[in-house]
This record gives structure tokens, sequence and C-alpha cells, in this order.
């Protein structure tokens, strides 16, 4: 009996897992007003970077490519990666994050038409520029940084 | 910010005119609310992405939208109170792009042609075309849309500019990553893009070849273009200087594809390898050669919104001012309209974006207070002002009202 079942539990996780994630067999997210809180929450007392992105932002793949490696020579790297573009954009992300060893962590999106508000709610301070990073200390004490962020420039910000 | 008594008198009725026109209801409706009163998904200026738009020479008001693929023209005999069926331009799909930063721009010549130029994306690495089209029979049908960009590479040519002068020579400028292809395929490094432009001085019936204006321009910010006598444009572009810094630089083109020199218009120090995807808005001033120029910079000399007035001849910017530093504030846009400047452009005060204008009768050298048009808070379209004989007019996409123009002089 459990044999013959758990297949079909097994069936049966992976098409409601299918349901709620729709069509999309990423690992992109949406980002709206109030994900920024609970991305931060779900760091609490922990260090983490943030790294804006854009399809349309050429600099940024430069930085992506810098992430990538990183992420995939340490796989509990902190790293935070959310695109400024509608998540409409999803399927153009997903290929360019592909391309740098991103695809497989989770990813946000902005999933809000009101991009103004979603970013003041990163950043009060942050006109737009990208790329744009931030380093979030244990204690979440913030560093920003506008354009290219490189590995020297990273090892100065996050000691961590 | 200087502002003496006669000024503030002298804005008063504007005042008067802009409390009327704020207590006007808007009549233009969101675009939910045209589908709703629809069976089926219509195409309505409503609901297109990045308008444009011009007045020709009787008074018409036309825009340009992108929905689904396609650019669409509308034509309105009633300064935007309603719009006439839009009328399609690309027959086949493409990907037409529609940000604040890359829209279809329209022109209207005193003989009746209808020129649109536009960015078509031809791949997620930053590459397109720069597509132009244009109708001879009153924006009935249009010609099946050209590439201008004549090198046949496949690399980026985007943010596109049009711009007619009054003895009809038609520009296109826009950036362009030829020169990047060439230099990088020798491994040498090249920064940033490349400013081209051509001319057609027949209406769109045919360009002359492609000519550079500058190297290294940054690459994702709209193109300025104010005439510069009958024949000639000036055009003011962020671009990059000591390979770091990402101010503007102005100059001037001719129809004969002679580059002057370039001039370095604004000195923000803004060191940044990034895009800022926020281009200048420029109108030339009553007096030959000089230019009213607003951009936005988070430079380490100024940071926000700016204003100043350039003059070719002296080479350098006059009564500089910051308009708005708060972040979040940006893309203004400028018209000038029997010498009165027109300054508009999005704030953002944490809840919502108000619109907000303020006014000089002094060629920049004093400025009324800032004024709120109208706010929304949901998503929102850089405002652009369009000017006509008649006045002043605000542009404006957002979600909430749908597509607004109105008018703000009162002349």
């Amino acid at each position: 009996m459990i044999d013959a079942a758990l297949p079909r539990l097994v069936l049966g996780a992976v098409l409601s897992l299918v349901a709620v994630q729709g069509v999309h067999a990423d690992n992109i997210q949406d980002f709206g007003p109030q994900t920024f809180a609970q991305i931060k929450s779900q760091h609490a007392g922990k260090p983490f970077i943030v790294s804006l992105w854009s399809v349309d932002c050429a600099p940024c793949r430069v930085e992506l490519d810098m992430l990538g490696k990183l992420k995939q020579a340490d796989a509990d790297f902190p790293l935070v990666v959310i695109s400024s573009d509608s998540i409409d954009k999803r399927e153009e992300a997903v290929d360019i994050l592909q391309g740098y060893g991103l695809d497989g962590v989770p990813t946000w999106m902005f999933a809000d038409t009101f991009v103004e508000r979603l970013r003041f709610s990163i950043d009060p301070q942050w006109y737009g520029e990208l790329p744009r990073s931030y380093f979030f200390a244990p204690d979440h004490s913030m560093k920003a940084h506008s354009g290219i962020l490189t590995a020297d420039k990273l090892a100065e910000f996050f000691p961590y | 910010m200087r502002m003496s008594p006669t000024i503030f008198e002298r804005f008063g009725l504007g005042l008067l005119a802009l409390l009327f026109w704020l207590s006007t209801p808007v009549q233009a409706e969101s675009c939910e609310t045209v589908r709703a009163a629809q069976s089926s998904p219509q195409i309505s200026v409503h609901c297109g992405g990045a308008p444009s738009a011009v007045f020709d020479a009787d008074g018409h008001l036309w825009v340009a939208f992108v929905l689904d693929k396609h650019v669409y023209v509308t034509r309105s005999s009633d300064e935007g109170a309603s719009f006439a069926e839009p009328v399609q331009v690309n027959a086949e799909p493409e990907d037409a792009e529609f940000n604040g930063e890359n829209r279809p721009k329209i022109v209207v010549a005193p003989d009746g042609t209808v020129m649109l130029s536009w960015t078509t994306k031809t791949s997620s690495q930053f590459t397109g075309e720069i597509r132009f089209s244009r109708s001879v029979d009153g924006g009935r049908s249009f010609e099946t849309p050209r590439t201008i960009n004549d090198d046949g590479l496949h690399t980026g040519h985007r943010f596109d500019s049009l711009f007619l002068t009054e003895s009809g020579k038609l520009y296109l400028t826009w950036i362009d990553k030829r020169d990047m292809e060439a230099t990088l395929a020798r491994d040498e490094a090249y920064p940033g893009a490349a400013i081209y432009y051509t001319v057609s001085s027949d209406m769109g019936a045919s360009f002359m070849p492609n000519v550079r204006v500058s190297h290294n321009s940054c690459e994702c910010c709209r193109i300025a273009v104010a005439p510069h006598g009958k024949d000639n444009v000036a055009i003011l572009w962020r671009q990059i200087f000591d390979d770091h810094i990402r101010d503007h630089a102005i100059a001037v083109l001719s129809p004969q594809g002679l580059v002057s020199e370039l001039s370095r218009a604004t000195v923000d120090d803004w060191y940044i390898d990034a895009c800022p995807h926020h281009g200048p808005s420029m109108v030339a001033a009553d007096e030959p050669g000089q230019y009213h120029m607003s951009w936005f910079s988070a430079g380490n000399l100024h940071a926000g919104i700016h204003y100043a007035r350039y003059d070719l001849g002296a080479d350098m910017p006059a009564d500089l001012i910051k308009v708005d530093g708060t972040p979040g504030a940006g893309h203004p846009s400028l018209a000038l309209h029997d010498g009165t400047l027109y300054l508009v452009w999005k704030g953002f005060d944490g809840m919502s974006t108000p619109l907000q204008l303020m006014q000089s009768q002094d060629d920049g050298r004093s400025w009324s207070a800032a004024q709120t048009l109208m706010s929304t808070s949901q998503g929102s379209d850089h405002p652009l002002l369009i000017t006509s004989p008649r006045g002043v007019f605000l542009s404006w996409y957002s979600e909430e009202f749908g597509y607004v123009f109105k008018e703000l002089s009162n002349d």
C-alpha cells in the first residue's frame, strides 16, 4: 500500500508546486512594496548583499558575471538579486541569469507598475541608477554603492 | 531660487490660470475604464505605451504610441479631448521599444507629411535598429518601415530622436555601438557608445549616409534636440568624460554632415559606471546661440534635477539652479512660449508621484515656486511639454488617468 501510494503523493506534490508557480518553472519571485522588508526579516541578525540590475543595463552584466562566479564558488553566499524590470520580462531575465549561473538561486523582479514606490521601499536615497548594490552588516546597518561592483570593492564593503 | 515682488506679481495671473486648470476635471480615462466600456480589448491612446505628441500646421494634434508590437498614430481635432481611430504604422509586428527614454517620435511637416522614428529591439544584448516610416496621405496609411542605421551590423542602435527644422531638414540622431564593436574586436577598451545622426532633405524619402557626432557617449539616455538657425540643430546628450564621468555634451550638426567640436555643457562630476536611463531636455532660448537645459545628475557637484542656460558663444552655462534634489524626482521637460519658460518634472514623496511645474518670465534668471499639477499613486510615464503657436500643453500617460493632454498656458 505504502509503496503504491508514494509515487502518487510525489506526483501530487509536484503538481501542486506547478499550480502554485503557474506556468513559470523558474526561480523568479514577485517583488512588491512589502518584499524588501520581508527579505530583511529573513536575514535578521545576518549580513547580506543586494544587487539591483535590469535587462537593459549593460554595466549590470559585468557585475552579474562576478556575482555568478562568487555564488558558484560558495553556494551559501548571502546574495539577493533584484531586477527592476517588470516581471513581464521574466523569460528574458532568466535567459540572462542562466548565462551567469544565477538562474538556480531565487531572484526577484518588480511586480508593481508604480516603480517609484518599489525603489523607495528598497532605499529612499536611490535615484534609480543601475547597477546599484547594498551591503548589510549583521545589525543591518547599510552601505550603498552605484556602478559596477568589482570583487575588490565587494571585499572592502562586505568583510563577512 | 530668487523671487522679486515684481516677478511674483507677474505670476499672479499665471497662478489664477493654473488654479482654473487644476479645478477642471481631467477628461482622460484610464485604460481599465476604456476596456471595461468595450466588449473586446481596444486599441486606444489610453492603453498605449510611451506616447509622444506633436501639433501640425493646422493645429491638429497627432499622438504616436506602441501597443502589442505595433506603432500607432492617432489624431485629435480638439486638442486631446477626443481622438480618431488609431492607424497602424508597421503592418508586421516588431519589438518596438516603449519606455521613458525610448518611445516612438512623431513630426508633421507643413506639407502634411507625417514622419515617425522608433527603436526596435533585436535581442536581449542591447541590440536594436533605428526605424523610420512616413505617411504621404495625411496619416491614412504608412510606408513600410525602413532601417536607418546603415552599418548592417547586429549591434546597438537605440534611443532615437527626430527633429524637423523650419527649413525642412529632418534630423534623426541616436546612440550607436558600431565603433565599440570595432574597437573591442581589436582588444582595445571603448567606454560607452557613440552618437550618430543622419538628415533627410526630402521629407523622409531619402537620408544621407550616417555621420558620427561623438565617440564615448553614455549608452542609455535620450538625446535632446533644438534648432540652431534655420538649417542646423544643437543636440545635448550624456557623454563620458575622462572614461568615468557621465556629464553632458552639446554640439551643433549641419545637414551637410558637419559636426562642431563638442562642448561640455554640464560639469556635475558624476563618476559612475552605470546606466542612469535619464536623458536631458533642451529648448532654444530667444537669444540665438543660447539654450535652456534641464537634466539629472547624481554627481559630486550637482545631485538632482537642474536647470541652466547654455551659451554656445561663451561656452558656459549660466543661472544654474537645483530644481529638485529629492531622490526619485526626475525626467524634466522644458518648453518656451511667448516669453514664458515652462519646466515640468516628476517628483516623488514616498507615497505618490506629483507632476511639478515652475515657470520663468526672464529666460531662466528667476523662477516661480513649484506647483503640483496632478498627482498619482500608480505607475506613470515621463511628462512631456508640447508647444503650438497657441501655447504649451502637457502630454502625460499614467495608469490612473490614461493619456492626459492639457493646456498649461492660458493665452
